[in-house]
């Protein structure tokens, strides 16, 4: 009976919401009409809709193959990963550059050492790579320990563990990885059509869109794409659902597993780190003698560091690329910081009332999908293209991930510890104060180590839509240009700043929990 | 089927915690007979799991030797001679009563058992009607019946239990007991049960052995005689009383060091 009464109080806020959003439309109280009501989008995308199949069909092309590409490349690698502990660690750095990698800097790359359905399938796939890989290979090492010893007692070996136990207890942390998955596919289709000069596809559409500021359109567009990703994030949310019933209870693995093996000797492990570190590196160079391009075009790693330090434009190249990065870079950690406070704030107030999140919740979601392939001409519409634009996309594409993280470290508080101040008769602001913030400095690093990747592209997307600056604009520039030195450079650019980014963050987790908390390593 | 006799020898175990050894095990010597049934009792952490472990090939000894008749913890398991039950039940929860009793052939990679034997081992634990229930639809003592039942599937030579009734209440475990010492009776695998029960090992079992605190050592081998079958009478025997407080008294803190008064 409560939960009746409760979902039809987040229902009524959801309709509530809805209706808000169509009065603002009608009365045109967003920025002079940006904003249009939602019948208005509706009736002009039933209308159109001729126009949209050809798009709509393209952009699902792409992207479900690239989502079932990537997936099986993910399941493959996940199991290598648990069989063979060493083939992860040697693969961090290529697992840690496919998280960071900012999909946009990667699309002209592609797009050029590619044909153009190539290049949309495989960006959408390796954008589903990381979080179902992830997803499988935390729910492969979880498996019940009891069980792993049962078997194990009865003589069975590392495969037999895989096919009987690992393999199902990991399926629904697979599904719940499909669930990030599902939208990212269709992201990576978007963004692969917007440099690839492809006919059809929601992101052709949408650039071809751009230029004629009719908002209806592009929020026709955008909520089309949402659709597509919130479609394949419903049915993993369901299938996750329903074969968590059948397991037991289940988190999700948000973070790369950072299982520390037992000591070996210090040179062996500065073997295998140099050795992950180079493997990215000696991949590229590998896909590109496979893929027989003109070196003009396709830079291999050294043609980069030629281009960069000692060809003949390499001094006007750094200059460019510095004058670059010291704009991007201070926006991206401005734009990060805030996410997170809006993430925590979320947090807390999903925390304090889960009415009101689980009405958000969607809206949130939408976000997700939506904002770099559609609200960036929107948000230029609203806040004009100065800094305040880029700001409000880094934050939208940050939030959620981070959001996401901290509601997981709140619900993984034992129940008894509120209960424990419930008892002595605490009231909600107090559990929050007493608990909930406490817990929640854990994960706030977690969530800035997932947010600062997100963090870059949405500054990078900014600056190549709206502001005109930076990387993003560099990328875009270089695209017209036909400068392939500095596409290539910008993108490895972006990766080694993402990924520097990322480890900074790592490190500063690493150093607040050894303050703080005993690692997990230190219970036995 | 004949059971195996199982045997420490001279066996030491220790594990690193945070670089620093801890010897859980020192230089312990047991040899169970072949078809014998031995109660293992000892204070908490004092390693009796360990033991265990080590007959599974789950763990690794650190000297000495642990063998299987003929063979080495490894090659016994992986024949199929050893019936495991832990604690936990460690049923696979998406599998129903019948496919977890199935699951040692699959490791094994044997032949799928006919339906007639996996029919017989659910009806010995009480369990019909419940063959195709998942593990969540059944409450913990029924989980651990199947635990059992799994145990016995491969008709194993040995039967290494882990406090296999530890999480039932009394009554369950009075049951479970009976049903056990039926079990064990019918079949005389060489069964090795670790428990903190001082009355079910004294019920069950032809002798009881207690370690010391950690690092474990046997410091004391006694022998129980009552007559078989045992019926629950026997729980009210003054006699069993006697031994069980003999036996509790082994357990006291310190006891192990000066030896009590009750074994002279």
């Amino acid at each position: 009976m409560t939960r009746f009464r409760d979902h039809a109080a987040t229902l009524t806020l959801v309709l509530g919401l809805l209706v808000l959003w169509e009065v603002a439309g009608q009365l045109r109280w967003v920025a002079d009409g940006t904003l249009p009501s939602l019948s208005a989008i509706l009736s002009r995308l039933t209308a159109e809709w001729g126009e949209y199949r050809p798009h709509v069909s393209a952009t699902l092309h792409s992207a479900s193959l690239g989502f079932v590409f990537g997936n099986v490349v993910a399941l493959l690698a996940a199991t290598c990963f648990c069989l063979w502990p060493l083939s992860e660690r040697l693969f961090r750095g290529i697992n840690i550059a496919a998280f960071t990698v900012p999909p946009i800097a990667v699309a002209p790359v592609l797009v050029i050492a590619l044909d153009g359905d190539t290049a949309r399938i495989t960006l959408a796939a390796l954008l589903v790579y990381f979080p179902t890989m992830t997803a499988a290979l935390a729910g492969m090492q979880s498996a019940d320990p009891r069980a792993i010893d049962l078997i194990r007692a009865y003589g069975g070996n590392e495969l037999k563990l895989m096919r009987l136990l690992r393999l199902r207890s990991s399926l629904p942390f697979i599904m719940t990885g499909f669930q990030v998955a599902a939208p990212a596919a269709v992201l990576g289709a978007i963004l692969a059509e917007f440099g690839s000069g492809a006919r059809w596809g929601l992101g052709t559409f949408l650039l071809g869109s751009l230029g004629r500021a009719e908002p209806d359109r592009l929020w026709g567009i955008g909520l089309t794409a949402t659709a597509i990703a919130g479609l394949g994030y419903a049915i993993s949310a369901f299938l996750a659902a329903r074969l968590a019933d059948t397991n037991r209870a289940v988190n999700v693995g948000v973070a790369p597993a950072t299982t520390e093996t037992a000591a070996s000797p210090s040179w062996q492990r500065l073997l295998v780190l140099a050795a992950a570190i180079l493997l990215p590196f000696i991949t590229w160079q590998l896909l590109l003698w496979w893929a027989d391009l003109s070196p003009i075009i396709a830079k291999t790693p050294l043609g980069v560091v030629d281009y960069l330090f000692t060809g003949t434009t390499a001094a006007s190249a750094q200059e460019r690329l510095l004058a670059a990065l010291s704009e991007t870079i201070p926006i991206t950690i401005i734009g990060m910081l805030v996410g997170l406070g809006v993430a925590f704030g979320l947090a807390l107030l999903s925390f304090a009332s889960p009415i009101v999140m689980r009405a958000l919740l969607p809206f949130a979601l939408v976000t997700q999908t939506m904002p770099l392939v559609a609200l960036t001409p929107l948000a230029v519409l609203v806040f004009g293209r100065g800094v305040t634009v880029t700001l409000v996309i880094t934050i939208s594409v940050t939030f959620f991930a981070a959001f996401v993280v901290l509601v997981q470290g709140f619900a993984m508080i034992p129940r008894a510890a509120y209960d424990l101040v419930s008892v002595y008769g605490a009231a909600t602001a107090k559990k929050l104060k007493l608990i909930a913030i406490p817990a929640s400095r854990q994960w706030i690093f977690v969530a800035a180590r997932l947010a600062l990747p997100k963090a870059l592209l949405g500054v990078m997307i900014a600056e190549w839509l709206a502001t005109g600056k930076g990387l993003g604009n560099l990328l875009n520039q270089s695209r017209g240009y036909l400068d392939y030195g500095m596409i290539w450079t910008v993108a490895v650019a972006s990766i080694l700043l993402s990924v520097l980014l990322y480890q900074l963050a790592g490190l500063a987790e690493w150093w607040q929990n050894r303050r703080h908390f005993d690692t997990p390593s230190d219970r036995t | 089927m004949q059971g195996l006799p199982l045997s420490f020898t001279n066996v030491s175990k220790a594990f690193s915690i945070k670089g620093k050894a801890l010897p859980v095990i020192d230089d312990l010597s047991l040899d169970c007979p072949a078809g014998s049934f031995t109660a293992v009792l000892g204070p908490s952490g004092c390693g009796k799991s360990t033991l265990l472990r080590l007959a599974l090939a789950l763990e690794t000894e650190d000297a000495g030797s642990v063998q299987i008749g003929p063979d080495t913890p490894r090659s016994a398991c992986r024949s199929g001679a050893v019936g495991v039950a832990f604690q936990d039940a460690a049923l696979l929860p998406w599998r129903s009563v019948e496919d977890n009793i199935r699951l040692p052939f699959e490791v094994l990679g044997r032949a799928r058992p006919d339906a007639a034997h996996i029919a017989k081992l659910i009806e010995l634990v009480g369990l019909q009607g419940f063959e195709r229930a998942k593990p969540g639809e059944l409450s913990g003592g029924m989980r651990q019946r199947v635990a059992i039942a799994r145990a016995l599937a491969t008709d194993p030579r040995i039967l290494l239990m882990d406090e296999p009734f530890g999480a039932l209440d009394l009554i369950l475990r009075r049951q479970m007991n009976l049903e056990l010492q039926r079990i064990w009776a019918a079949r005389r695998p060489t069964t090795l049960l670790i428990t903190h029960g001082v009355d079910e090992a004294v019920y069950l079992a032809d002798r009881v052995v207690i370690l010391s605190p950690r690092p474990a050592r046997v410091v004391a081998d006694i022998s129980v005689n009552f007559q078989r079958p045992r019926s629950t009478d026997l729980l009210r025997d003054p006699e069993f009383h006697q031994l069980c407080d003999e036996i509790g008294a082994w357990l006291e803190p310190g006891a192990a060091k000066a030896s009590p008064a009750a074994h002279a």
